[in-house]
């Protein structure tokens, strides 16, 4: 079987200093095309390392990453960058937007680097925005949101382009129950769009509208388990501005 | 709590060495250009005067035909000091078609208008020594020999000379050279021939004028020291006023430097100030920290640029000194180092106190959050270039660079002084090449070396300023770049981002230097007393070189900060803090 993402022997060591980190020690994974898949661990267990390598983001020290089964390790930054582009949508805890870009310009700028027409582009962000209740802050810049609205603008940012696997790293992270709770749920109605999802969290929330959770301790996985198929969801805005 | 606050200070430097070498490095740059400018800016002072002085020259000078006349001149009443007359013989340079000289007999001990040497043996020596700039007319050096018509003599030179009472050679003829006395017999032993000079101080200098017209009709060529000047003063005037240009130039440059090395200190402070204020220091210790930090980077900044300046500074003052015919001004001393360091330290605490206070305005918690200040809204600039369609990465490079604009305003105004005096240059070589050939010019040789040289030392802080400016980008920007990557820029988008940014402002930079560089040039021409009806700008074509080279120099200097910046790696960057 051919898996979206996998990872084998895949291993991380940092030089701080003259001291090694073992941050990951040989991790396997396979990840399947539409899955939800939670990574779970306590701090430091290699979470967002093994996020980070499985997004083309760092360079493994050991083992291999195949993205629709190609290796994508070996591939140079700028090979890697437009793998990105089309294939990989990320979404982080800080949300990351650029400050000096308005919320449009955010969301319109995968989109002009995947070659779409300027006018194309901004269509297709307004529209996205309008999908996930931002519609109205386009013009206005990043710093002015709050955290549920500055995650649902990343997280438009990472769908823009349709890619096949977004990945999260803890995306609920910085937000208050009620934004993380839309956010959850824009997050499995992109996986009922059929996207697949890897998201590293520390919420039980996620980690239960997953479809696997795999826990990380000490650089390696030390439990895996299957969960039952979540109920669909309607998105929060959804019912409130379509009754 | 001072340990504590040296402690955190020192320990502040270390932990942002990247900062605090964009600190030093801007900071040396700018006391750097004070030192040269307050040396082009002394050499270009009573250039004449240090010459008078260096030579204790004559308050009146009269060349008789007779000792005895001489004599008598020296002892009327009002002398204060004089010299044995000295005895002088005109004679045709052999080599140099009809050039004629005025050879005069030194004794050992010459004390009033004595010629001061500039290069080679002290007059009198065994051979010619000559002034310099009828040396430089003949294409005589030390080291050359000097032929005289219808004399079977060979004078080797030896050394060269300047003198007050002689403007520069071939508006003022003849050419000056200075031998022996013992020389002099050999080369004219007619002494029939012979003239005699009265070289005299006065004891009120300012009567010079009332004694040379009281000398009867016939007493031979009277000076005064006024003439003197005023003969002088007219081959100094151009270059004065383009050193006193490039002076005010240079000043304005480190003025912009220093603003943005500030500006982007402050930016870079906030969060850790809110980080500080969490731990329980108060503002005024905080302030306090700083100010120490800052202190400390703006001494050693201080020294740093203090050498440089003072080890450039020769190079600039020979060139000055032989354009304005004057002595070399005195060397940079204590008070250039207080003149350096004392702006630079009193700008970068005053950035500090602004930076500090702005910060504490916010609580702890937002400046901790927000990581850097918050952005300030767009300008109108900004607005109407992000309606223009730019190639994508050339968009978001201007964009980041407008975001903070005062800076993109300085550092373009450095740019666009830069490019003005490189217009500046580029007009006064036109008017050179313009000359018809072997016409005798006001404007000496060294003028347009020391005019490309001050250029060349302004080209180098505009490129320090730029890559510091660059680099501050670069820090300000790890985790956006981080995020573009992530969203898929490729490593060239990066680095072209911020290389085609900077050269964007470059090019509007230069185009607005053309005009400036040619208002420059009018203005300095003018004031210079120049004829509007000989007035030559550059031509178009060089014209046309600054707008292409601008961006092209300012896109090789960025290149290594960009570099960095495309080579950081993704998930360090979004991390970054």
């Amino acid at each position: 079987m051919t898996y979206v993402l996998e990872a084998r022997g895949l291993a991380k060591t940092y030089d701080t200093g003259g001291a090694e980190v073992l941050a990951l020690r040989g991790v396997d994974l396979a990840v399947e095309r539409g899955e939800f898949l939670a990574i779970m661990g306590p701090s430091g267990s290699g979470k967002s390392t093994l996020l980070n390598l499985l997004a083309g983001l760092d360079r493994p020290t050991a083992g291999e990453v195949r993205l629709d089964g190609d290796r994508i390790d070996r591939l140079s930054e700028t090979e890697l960058a437009r793998l990105r582009r089309r294939k990989i949508g990320f979404v982080f805890q800080f949300f990351n937007l650029v400050p000096n870009l308005s919320v449009l310009e955010n969301v319109e700028l995968p989109l002009l680097l995947s070659g779409r027409g300027r006018k194309q582009a901004r269509a297709s962000a307004v529209e996205l925005l309008s999908e996930l209740g931002v519609g109205d802050k386009r013009a206005v810049a990043p710093a002015l949101l709050s955290g549920g609205q500055q995650q649902r603008v990343a997280l438009a940012r990472a769908l823009a382009n349709t890619p096949g696997i977004v990945l999260g790293d803890e995306p609920t992270g910085n937000l208050d129950s009620a934004a993380a709770r839309e956010v959850l749920a824009l997050l499995r109605a992109a996986r009922e769009r059929g996207r697949t999802l890897l998201v590293v969290t520390h919420d039980a929330r996620v980690a239960a509208a997953a479809d696997r959770v795999v826990t990380l301790r000490d650089g390696l996985v030390s439990d895996e388990t299957e969960l039952e198929p979540a109920r669909p969801v309607a998105l929060p805005f959804e019912s409130a501005e379509r009754p | 709590m001072t340990t504590t606050l040296l402690k955190l200070a020192f320990a502040g430097i270390r932990s942002r060495r990247l900062a605090s070498g964009l600190t030093v490095l801007i900071a040396s740059a700018a006391a750097a250009a004070i030192v040269l400018a307050l040396e082009v800016g002394a050499t270009g002072r009573d250039p004449w005067q240090r010459t008078f002085d260096a030579a204790h020259g004559a308050h009146v000078l009269a060349l008789v035909d007779s000792q005895a006349e001489a004599r008598r001149i020296a002892t009327l009443p009002g002398v204060a000091e004089r010299d044995e007359p000295l005895p002088s013989a005109l004679a045709t340079v052999a080599s140099g078609g009809d050039d004629l000289l005025r050879l005069t007999g030194l004794r050992a001990r010459t004390r009033v208008n004595a010629p001061v040497r500039t290069e080679g043996a002290a007059p009198p020596a065994d051979g010619v020594v000559i002034e310099r700039s009828f040396g430089e007319a003949l294409g005589l050096r030390v080291g050359d020999t000097l032929r005289l018509a219808g004399r079977p003599i060979a004078l080797p030179v030896v050394g060269t000379a300047i003198s007050p009472s002689q403007p520069r050679y071939p508006r003022s003829k003849p050419g000056l050279a200075w031998v022996t006395r013992a020389m002099l017999e050999r080369i004219e032993p007619d002494r029939r021939r012979w003239s005699w000079t009265a070289a005299i101080r006065l004891t009120d200098p300012a009567a010079a004028s009332a004694f040379a017209a009281s000398l009867p009709p016939g007493a031979g060529d009277v000076q005064t020291w006024q003439d003197q000047r005023a003969a002088a003063l007219l081959d100094a005037q151009p270059a004065q006023l383009i050193l006193t240009t490039y002076t005010i130039v240079l000043l304005i440059v480190v003025f912009a430097v220093v603003a943005i090395l500030v500006g982007a200190r402050a930016a870079a402070q906030h969060r850790e100030i809110g980080l500080l204020k969490a731990v329980g220091l108060t503002p005024r210790q905080i302030t306090a920290m700083f100010a120490i930090e800052s202190a400390a980077l703006g001494l050693i900044a201080t020294v740093i640029g203090f050498t440089v300046g003072a080890l450039l500074a020769p190079t600039l003052a020979a060139p000055s000194a032989e354009t304005l015919l004057g002595s070399p001004a005195p060397a940079p001393s204590a008070w250039h180092l207080l003149a350096a360091g004392g702006p630079i330290l009193l700008v970068l605490l005053a950035g500090v106190r602004s930076s500090t206070r702005r910060s504490t305005r916010f609580s702890a918690l937002h400046a901790i959050q927000s990581g850097a200040r918050p952005p300030t809204p767009r300008s109108r600039l900004a607005r109407a270039v992000a309606r223009v369609p730019l190639p994508l990465a050339l968009s978001l490079g201007v964009k980041d660079l407008l975001a903070e604009r005062r800076r993109a305003l300085r550092l373009g105004g450095a740019i666009a002084l830069t490019g003005a005096a490189i217009v500046f240059a580029l007009s006064m070589q036109a008017s050179l090449d313009a000359r018809p050939a072997g016409e005798p010019s006001d404007v000496t040789d060294e003028l347009p070396v020391l005019v490309y040289t001050l250029d060349v030392v302004l080209l180098a802080i505009t490129a320090t300023t730029l890559v510091a400016v660059a680099l501050l980008s670069v820090r300000e920007r790890i985790r956006d770049y981080g995020v573009l990557k992530t969203i898929g820029l490729t490593p060239r988008q990066i680095a072209s981002s911020l290389v085609g940014a900077h050269a964007a402002v470059a090019l509007l930079a230069a185009l607005v230097a053309i005009p400036a560089g040619l208002g420059l040039y009018r203005i300095v021409y003018a004031i210079a007393g120049g004829d509007n009806a000989d007035l030559v700008l550059a031509p178009w074509w060089s014209l046309a070189l600054v707008p292409i080279g601008a961006p092209l120099f300012v896109a090789a200097v960025t290149g290594l900060p960009a570099r960095l910046a495309s080579r950081i790696p993704a998930a360090d960057a979004v991390r970054y803090e």
